[in-house]
């Protein structure tokens, strides 16, 4: 899949999150976690290094963003991107209907599963005081924590009136993920990836979502129950950790797994 | 399944049932699964209510958005999806996600944002189906909540000004249209010969771009070039639409309208075959299985009455 005029990965390219253990949010870790699903899935070497300023070092203010070179992509699309002018691409093998459903299903995870783990972090107010806004500061010293934890609730709330999303109840909330993983789940089938026997960005994308889901504790367990009564999509979280994940002590993904659930609580 | 239904919505205009989306999406979905639902298109009653239409009225209760409104028909029985498969199902969840994602903002901005389209088409057309004082204030207050939408949602950095953000979300419309063309091909409707919910979202968000007179209209002119979706938009109008709104149907139109269907897919089907032969010509496409199939279905049946009218 490597045309000859393509530039060479270089060996230092590096992949930016918020600190791992004491900052980063569930969405945030999913997000980053897709990125380097797909990058592993190309075979294309990385290190994560976390850093508390991540969001505000990042071109577009989301994370996770590489530095690749001297050149700085943030998010999983323009990634995509970035890594397929360099001549690696994981859906070279698709059709063009095959494409056009690889992106409506993407889309599909971006609009409910990404906006329902933001309404989880910073609607739902039980979970807002005892898990994001001590969470989201940390690094910082009073009240420069509270002060940037509110501000962003601030915003991702405006967001969230904006798409209609504000009205919305948890259970309806919780209700669209299971729809969502329903609608996972009934495309992946039987099948080891979506799109039979390769795995495409699709899957490094819903990989990170439903990994993190499965494995970060929040106040109560019904989002991950949600994900749980699917056994096609546990039993394919699994498949694709050990396939890119095992063997490597640096990642989040399997010592997250050997740790069993990984407690966001403080 | 006896109580009555009353759909209040935005009216309809240039061939249109309605020029709002939304309520054009639950209009197709009505007729699609056949719900007797009574259309009441706002006129100049104070009856308005907040912009938040279109509104679904059944004995005491009211719903309002579309996805629910759709719910509460298939709850009633009236549901078009009944023939999908599973995987199927799903695939409408993910093109309508797609839908809202790609195509919702450069709809919004055509309709909304755009100075000269807002000023000389939609403000006008909104305030004179609104009652005063209110037309005064509905119109700019949807203008307000669309361009807030789009900048929330589509405006962070690296986009800084809102040409950045225009440039960006109809590149992304256009795309999504690409898409929607390949996945349709040349099949009637997205899940074969019966429109589904799916059908119903994209016929209720492409129509209005497809119909409505803009003074700017790039987005249109790219709908153009992809004469399937076109086909498409025609269909479902002759096809189900061919009265204009308030009330539904009476039984005797409908053998008619059947006789006109099959006519018109008769038609369609020639047209597709020919579609196909200047496509084989071109390039060599790889089809997926179930495309095969409907165009083997259709030149099994058809294959001698279009070669004996082509032939001089």
């Amino acid at each position: 899949m490597m045309c000859p005029s393509a530039e060479p990965w270089p060996e230092n390219a590096a992949l930016y999150q918020q600190l791992k253990e004491d900052q980063i949010l569930l969405s945030d870790n999913a997000s980053s976690l897709a990125v380097q699903a797909f990058l592993q899935m190309c075979n294309l070497p990385i290190r994560v290094i976390c850093r508390a300023n991540a969001e505000y070092m990042s071109p577009s203010g989301k994370v996770p963003f590489i530095h690749v070179g001297n050149q700085v992509v943030s998010e999983l699309g323009p990634i995509v991107q970035f890594v397929k002018a360099k001549g690696h691409s994981l859906s070279d093998g698709l059709d063009e209907v095959q494409k056009a459903e690889m992106k409506a299903y993407m889309e599909l995870v971006n609009n409910m599963l990404l906006t329902a783990e933001l309404y989880l972090q910073w609607c739902d107010d039980v979970t807002v005081e005892e898990i994001t806004h001590p969470r989201y500061g940390s690094p910082y010293p009073w009240p420069l924590n509270r002060i940037l934890s509110y501000q962003k609730q601030w915003e991702v709330r405006r967001k969230m009136k904006a798409i209609g999303w504000a009205g919305k109840t948890l259970e309806q909330v919780l209700e669209d993920v299971d729809q969502c993983c329903h609608a996972l789940s009934q495309r992946l089938g039987t099948q080891p990836y979506f799109f039979n026997k390769q795995p495409t960005e699709l899957d490094a994308l819903v990989f990170g979502h439903l990994f993190t889901i499965l494995t970060t504790q929040l106040i109560t367990d019904e989002l991950s129950e949600k994900v749980k009564n699917y056994s096609n999509l546990t039993a394919f979280c699994r498949r694709i950790e050990q396939q890119y994940f095992e063997g490597q002590e640096r990642d989040s993904a399997a010592i997250a797994a050997r740790s069993s659930k990984r407690s966001l609580l403080r | 399944m006896a109580a009555p239904m009353e759909l209040s919505c935005w009216g309809g205009d240039w061939g249109l049932p309605s020029v709002h989306p939304e309520s054009l999406t639950v209009m197709a979905y009505a007729k699609f699964s056949g719900a007797p639902l009574t259309v009441n298109t706002i006129n100049k009653s104070w009856r308005t209510p907040k912009g938040d239409l279109p509104v679904l009225v059944s004995e005491d209760i009211v719903i309002s958005q579309p996805a629910k409104i759709l719910n509460f028909l298939r709850k009633q029985k009236y549901n078009a999806d009944y023939d999908l498969s599973a995987k199927q199902g799903a695939d409408t969840l993910a093109y309508i996600a797609l839908l809202e994602e790609k195509l919702l903002p450069a709809l919004l901005h055509t309709f909304w944002i755009e100075a000269e389209n807002y000023c000389s088409v939609t403000k006008p057309w909104f305030a004179s189906r609104i009652a005063f004082p209110l037309s005064l204030y509905l119109p700019g207050k949807m203008s307000r909540e669309a361009l807030n939408r789009i900048l929330l949602t589509k405006g962070g950095p690296p986009l800084y000004s809102l040409t950045e953000v225009e440039a960006q979300i109809y590149r992304d419309a256009k795309e999504c249209l690409n898409l929607l063309s390949k996945r349709l091909g040349t099949s009637q409707f997205f899940f074969g010969d019966t429109p589904t919910t799916l059908d119903a979202f994209v016929f209720g968000f492409l129509a209005p771009i497809y119909k409505v007179c803009f003074p700017r209209v790039h987005l249109q002119e790219h709908l153009k070039q992809l004469p399937n979706l076109c086909r498409f938009c025609d269909d479902i109008l002759t096809c189900y639409f061919r009265l204009t709104v308030s009330g539904h149907s009476p039984a005797g139109q409908d053998t008619a309208d059947a006789n006109l269907q099959k006519l018109t897919q008769l038609v369609n089907k020639e047209s597709n075959l020919i579609e196909k032969m200047d496509d084989n010509l071109r390039k060599s496409p790889q089809h997926p299985p179930r495309k095969l199939t409907t165009l083997k279905l259709a030149a099994g049946g058809e294959e001698s009455s279009p070669m004996s009218r082509l032939s001089p």
